[in-house]
């Protein structure tokens, strides 16, 4: 009688729930994007030709791509500051980042939702700043949306990029500094990269969670800025529309694999979900 | 995939147990307790009923209406006929109901939806035709019983303002709304069709008459629509839409008139509202097709007909009463926030339910085009 090894045998129940309760519902609701309302790929083909389709997944990666880009640029800042600042003081940034990295993300939106109103905090503070002399519209605009986002993202940009950091042996830029190289040169041709891995791990994290994101655009945008999540829950909850809502999650999962395959290419994937 | 079916054993010695003879009712009822508390009731052939005889479970919106339908239409009728009511209100979304009725388990003997849903839902095979050898077609206004739904209950879309920003000239029709240079501010709109087109057709010179704004002008409506949006917010929920003009984000909005009246009654509240082309929605009660209650919910539909029952309701939350027979016992104090008043409601227009209901999907889709873009 043939041994059944040990850990497969602990993992096969963890296996068979998430393939049981997770995988086969997931199954059904792709091979709904190829049934409904026929068969055929007529939805596919709706999300490649119809002008709505086409510009909700724009307004996606536009939303995607500048969240990402401000909260991995943001993120590089504060995780550089935390990676070479002593023990204690990091210990005290760690808690900031986290407080907010805890809270709902319903809380956090609704928290902007008043923090970005015409006399809100932030247009009060840049108006007594003289940098506007006008109330910026900033509440149910794709700007608005962009900055909860960003927002939200942030602790995601930092972490990966902080483990990558602390981790970059500090003789190295003693070593380059000792040898004649001025500061900036140090930082672009030793520091950054040395944490190029981290910044990649960023930047496929926060582009991932961005892509599925639902309440913070519903809340912040106004029913104006239409994000692909959104587009889901209207067209299962609210009308008859499930190929497509169907075949815009399938999109959205795809692009998440593909993300992961492309990212597989520069780094290890592992790197991505803290393991080392 | 089924996940509440076990061997038939298992059922028939729990069946066998309960109908034993020597198994008093208070022993069975007990188990019956372990077993719903255990998510297992299911599994018991017409389990659900034996909990306490009858049952009937009445799917919401939560919020207001979860406080007042089992004040007015639920104890009352379990008072009246031992069957108990129980509410849900989570919100019988078009997606729910149809997950339920094609996975075969439904838990919701009826919803509380609007008339033009009936339609939709009806049509395609998810609901169970209304029985109207019980419930009374003569008992709401004509057009008000439908073949999938009967209307338990009316609001309307109407035209809330800030009475601040306005002073003597208030705004009092859907083009005063639209009319952004002699009415500043901002305007909110829903993010669903229902209400916006209409009142956009009359804000773009449709006469107040159903009869002409039916068949909508979709093009003419949905440009309308683009004409203000650059000041409009559009509202998911029916809380945001009294936010919005609490915050003073918006200085008009269309609104429920259920939740008009709550924020004109505020404490140091500056907003008021007009009845004056106001849009009349028929909401309505639809019952999942193979409800676990059967037949036996009807008898609760009727008895949320009768005109007591729907006074409570508009004393409570300011529902319409879709029996107009309801409007000869309003008391005048009430009147004035009643969308079902003789005088209310010849100012307002009514919505074609059948009409939004062959539409909707379709239009929805061109409406998100227009707001999104």
């Amino acid at each position: 009688m043939p041994r059944i090894s040990l850990p497969l045998a602990l993992a096969a129940p963890a296996v068979i729930l998430i393939g049981a309760m997770f995988c086969l519902p997931v199954l059904q609701i792709l091979a709904l994007s190829f049934t409904e309302p026929r068969i055929g790929l007529e939805n596919y083909v709706a999300l490649a030709t119809d002008p709505l389709y086409l510009h909700i997944i724009a307004t996606t990666l536009r939303i995607c791509a500048w969240t990402t880009l401000v909260a991995v640029v943001l993120g590089y800042v504060v995780a550089y500051v935390m990676a070479n600042v002593t023990d204690r003081i990091r210990g005290w940034m760690m808690i900031f980042l986290l407080v907010p990295f805890w809270l709902s993300v319903l809380v956090r939106a609704f928290a902007w939702s008043f923090l970005l109103t015409r006399n809100g905090f932030v247009n009060a503070t840049l108006m007594t700043l003289g940098i506007i002399s006008q109330p910026l519209h900033l509440l149910y605009t794709e700007t608005g949306v962009i900055i909860g986002m960003i927002h939200y993202m942030l602790p995601y940009a930092v972490l990966p990029m902080l483990t990558t950091m602390v981790g970059i042996d500090k003789s190295l830029v003693v070593a380059a500094r000792s040898l004649g190289a001025g500061p900036v040169r140090t930082f672009l041709r030793v520091w950054l990269p040395l944490s190029l891995p981290g910044v990649m791990a960023a930047i496929v994290l926060v582009f991932i969670m961005s892509l599925g994101f639902f309440i913070t655009p519903a809340l912040l945008g106004g029913g104006k800025t239409v994000m692909i999540a959104q587009y889901i829950q209207f067209g299962i909850s609210e009308t008859m529309n499930w190929g497509v809502a169907a075949a815009f999650a399938t999109a959205l999962l795809v692009a998440v694999m593909l993300s992961l395959v492309l990212a597989s290419r520069t780094m290890r994937i592992k790197n991505l979900f803290g393991a080392t | 995939m089924k996940f509440d079916q076990q061997p038939d054993g298992f059922v028939d010695a729990v069946k066998a147990v309960l109908d034993g003879p020597d198994f008093p009712g208070s022993k069975r009822r007990q188990l019956i307790k372990l077993l719903a508390s255990a998510g297992m009731l299911s599994l018991v052939p017409g389990g659900a009923s034996w909990a306490s005889d009858k049952k009937i479970v009445v799917c919401n919106w939560g919020g207001d209406m979860l406080r007042a339908q089992p004040v007015a239409w639920g104890r009352p009728f379990q008072k009246a006929t031992g069957t108990r009511v129980d509410y849900d209100g989570t919100g019988p979304s078009f997606g729910k109901i149809r997950t339920m009725v094609e996975s075969k388990h439904v838990v919701w003997d009826v919803c509380d939806a609007n008339l033009a849903v009936a339609y939709t839902l009806g049509t395609k095979g998810f609901l169970e035709p209304i029985d109207y050898s019980i419930v009374d077609r003569n008992k709401v206004r004509p057009g008000f019983a439908t073949e999938f739904g009967v209307s338990n209950f009316i609001y309307s879309f109407i035209l809330a303002y800030d009475k601040s920003k306005f002073g003597d000239h208030p705004p009092r029709t859907w083009a005063d709304f639209w009319n952004v240079k002699e009415f500043p501010g901002m305007r909110s709109l829903s993010a669903r069709t229902l209400g916006t087109l209409e009142g956009a057709l009359m804000a773009d010179g449709v006469p107040a008459d159903a009869s002409k704004i039916y068949p909508i002008d979709e093009k003419r409506a949905l440009a309308k629509v683009a004409e203000l949006k650059p000041h409009t917010i559009y509202w998911h929920t029916s809380s945001e839409s009294q936010q919005l003009l609490r915050q003073g984000q918006v200085s008009m909005a269309m609104i429920y008139s259920t939740r008009a009246v709550p924020l004109r009654k505020e404490p140091g509240s500056t907003f008021d509202f007009t009845w004056n082309q106001g849009i009349v929605i028929p909401a309505g009660w639809v019952v999942p097709k193979g409800n676990p209650a059967g037949k036996e919910v009807f008898k609760f539909l009727a008895f949320t007909q009768k005109p007591e029952t729907q006074l409570e309701m508009l004393r409570l939350v300011g529902a319409g009463p879709a029996n107009p027979a309801t409007n000869a016992i309003v008391p005048p104090e009430l009147q004035r926030d009643n969308p079902a008043s003789e005088e209310n409601f010849r100012q307002q227009i009514m919505a074609d339910p059948v009409w939004v209901g062959k539409n909707q999907d379709r239009i929805y889709h061109d409406y998100i085009k227009v707001i999104s873009g």
